[in-house]
């Protein structure tokens, strides 16, 4: 059985633009503060990792920094069928995340029936710093607004 | 050789770049496996208070943030002259088992274990953990993933948090266990056991059993007598949480046991022109370039080196594989348990699987320990026995780890280093990429299969750079340029996302 909705914020909060999509998760579940079925969670790796972060949740919004060469501050959503990768939903220590979430499939892990990706494209990402470039930190909101009223379409459709 | 200027990397296909040099004649003359790095690290942390590092640390890497906790923690024993209680020692201890088991379970079916499994040929689309449960049956996928959840359960209780552990304080362990905590592990370190006995035999089934993949691994292609580093407890035994570095030289011979403070005095950096990686190396033997033999100073941190550096191993059943690996591949006893040095580098495969079994039998000797429950796990810091500096080192999974802080009389960090496991085999890592090379470059292979044979040779020492890279049997982004004697690219093989 799977329920309520996870907000998985991925990457590193110590390395400048990387931790934007925790930023992002933060905001989002601060939109729906007091749901006890809305939650958020921060990760740093993808792969396996990510399929057992999602496992037992029945929608899944996960939020990443992105590397694509758009402009820095660019917001782009994925479903499962457009998604390949964004900074970090890939494990260099296992897999990506299309195989580890038919793995989960394939075993019998409760994974959810709706999974969207968020990416928000970064400047720096290699800088140990605590501070988002501006066009990153001005993108936030935007994603935070976004991502909620993704999670409200979700809740309102039969 | 001319100098070659490395292009400026870039943002995806950068991640996995190798840079593969020519001689005049055309033969390989260098290799090297490009990583980006991070920066700013020191200036981050310059400025804080020390307390703070086991929490910025673990953020360093999302793979092992564990093995930061607790080198972090280690070094801040140090610092503040706090000793931790036995119990606050062990309980360091097992939350590191549990890591252990969960990371080279993961590596041996996601990642190392395919190119052996679903074979080193096989296209890239199935080398991966579902063409392992295609070829040995789903339901192995499935305790895969069971036995990454009843330890990530252990080590979030213990750690106080699921991803990034927090429980680590200077003098000890913010957390004790209860009784029945006790017992989920103690049941879970059981569970470890069978399931390392498992994997061992799918390992003997399919490697060691199978005459041409027994071949690929006892071949030259992958060989490189180095020196061995691995941390040994009192005994000269392998630990992973504690006790001194061992080297022995590619022979077998010690030559040299230290405390891991006294680093600077064994390790030192060297710059090579060609580009911008540091190679560690042992200062009191010398560089000699990415040679092996017993002049040159390259030396390897891996499961296998960890084993080479052992007198057998701690724990029974593990002691047990350890012989029978050594024994497979005809070695020598040179002292009463160990033997001589295992150099084929796709060994440590079999090693990693042998290390698994070692840290669940480890787990259920401190599930079992009667100290293990005990509420004193604190020694509070006493400003009397303020040192102002600490080494702390653990064996993280891909190597020796080793972080160093230096504060004022305050505690704010002053200056910070660290030596993380993957960086102590940059040179072996370099010289595996190099033989692949060799071997290939110059026959008509194909891109695919010398991409193939190129990432075999770098996935056995599991490198981690994770915070920036992304590397996949057969799914990284990896640029693989050959380069004449003037720099001149000759040819490019990538394989894109």
């Amino acid at each position: 059985m799977t329920a309520g909705t996870v907000i998985i914020g991925m990457g590193n909060r110590l390395l400048s633009d990387d931790g934007v999509g925790i930023a992002v998760a933060d905001g989002v579940g601060k939109y729906f503060d007091g749901r006890m079925d809305v939650t958020v969670s921060e990760l740093h790796t993808g792969g396996i990792r990510l399929m057992e972060a999602m496992s037992g949740f029945r929608r899944a919004v996960v939020v990443d920094a992105m590397l694509s060469g758009a402009p820095p501050g660019t917001i782009r959503r994925f479903d499962q069928h457009t998604f390949v990768t964004t900074k970090n939903t890939i494990s260099s220590h296992d897999t990506d995340f299309a195989t580890a979430f038919e793995l989960g499939r394939l075993v019998g892990v409760h994974l959810p029936e709706q999974v969207s990706f968020w990416g928000i494209e970064a400047r720096e990402f290699d800088l140990f710093s605590e501070k988002f470039t501006d066009e990153v930190a001005a993108a936030v909101s935007t994603a935070v607004r976004s991502i909620a009223a993704e999670i409200q379409e979700w809740e309102s459709a039969p | 050789m001319s100098r070659i200027t490395i292009d400026p990397i870039t943002r995806l296909e950068g991640h996995g770049r190798i840079d593969i040099f020519l001689d005049d004649q055309g033969n390989v003359e260098n290799a090297c496996f490009q990583i980006p790095e991070l920066r700013g690290f020191e200036q981050f942390c310059v400025g804080r208070m020390a307390e703070e590092m086991p929490v910025i640390t673990n953020r360093i890497c999302g793979v092992c943030p564990e093995a930061h906790h607790l080198a972090a923690t280690k070094a801040l024993d140090g610092v503040f002259g706090a000793e931790p209680p036995p119990t606050a020692v062990k309980l360091r201890e097992l939350l590191y088992m549990a890591f252990f088991v969960t990371d080279h379970t993961t590596h041996f079916y996601a990642l190392g274990g395919p190119d052996f499994i679903v074979g080193p040929d096989a296209p890239p689309s199935e080398r991966n953990i579902l063409g392992v449960a295609r070829k040995v049956g789903l339901e192995v996928a499935g305790e895969v993933i069971a036995c990454r959840k009843r330890n990530h359960e252990i080590i979030t209780f213990l750690g106080g948090k699921s991803i990034h552990p927090v429980a680590g304080v200077p003098g000890g362990w913010s957390r004790a266990i209860s009784a029945d905590e006790r017992v989920q592990i103690e049941e879970t370190a059981r569970k470890n056991i069978e399931f390392a006995r498992f994997s061992l035999s799918i390992f003997e089934k399919i490697v060691l059993k199978n005459p041409v993949f027994m071949e690929m691994v006892t071949s030259d292609t992958y060989l490189h007598r180095t020196y061995s580093m691995g941390t040994v407890d009192a005994r000269n035994q392998s630990n992973f949480y504690d006790g001194m570095i061992r080297v022995v030289d590619p022979e077998g011979n010690e030559f040299v046991k230290y405390h891991p403070s006294a680093y600077c005095d064994h390790i030192a950096e060297r710059v090579e022109a060609w580009t911008y990686l540091k190679y560690p190396y042992l200062k009191n033997v010398g560089w000699k370039g990415l040679t092996d033999g017993m002049e040159s100073g390259v030396y390897t941190a891996t499961p296998l080196s960890r084993l080479n550096v052992s007198e057998g191993m701690a724990t029974p059943l593990a002691n047990a594989e350890y012989q029978k690996m050594y024994e497979a591949f005809g070695c020598r006893k040179i002292t009463e348990s160990r033997y001589q040095p295992i150099h084929h580098r796709l060994a440590t495969h079999w090693a990693r699987l042998i290390e698994l079994l070692y840290a669940s039998e480890r787990m259920l000797e401190l599930a079992c320990d009667p100290e293990i429950t005990s509420p004193e796990t604190r020694t509070i810091p006493d400003p009397a026995r303020f040192v102002g500096e600490g080494v702390g080192s653990v064996e993280a999974p891909r190597g020796t780890l080793t972080h160093h802080y230096v504060t004022d009389g305050r505690g704010v960090l002053t200056r910070v280093n660290m030596i993380v496991g993957t960086t102590n085999n940059y040179a072996p890592i370099s010289m595996s990429v190099k033989r692949a090379a060799e071997k290939l470059i110059t026959s008509a292979a194909p891109d695919e299969a010398i991409l193939n044979r190129i990432e075999m040779a770098f996935r056995l020492y599991d490198p981690c750079f994770s915070c920036a890279t992304h590397f996949l049997p057969g799914k990284m982004p990896l640029t693989i340029s050959i380069r004449d004697s003037r720099g001149e690219l000759q040819r490019e093989m990538r394989r894109k996302l």
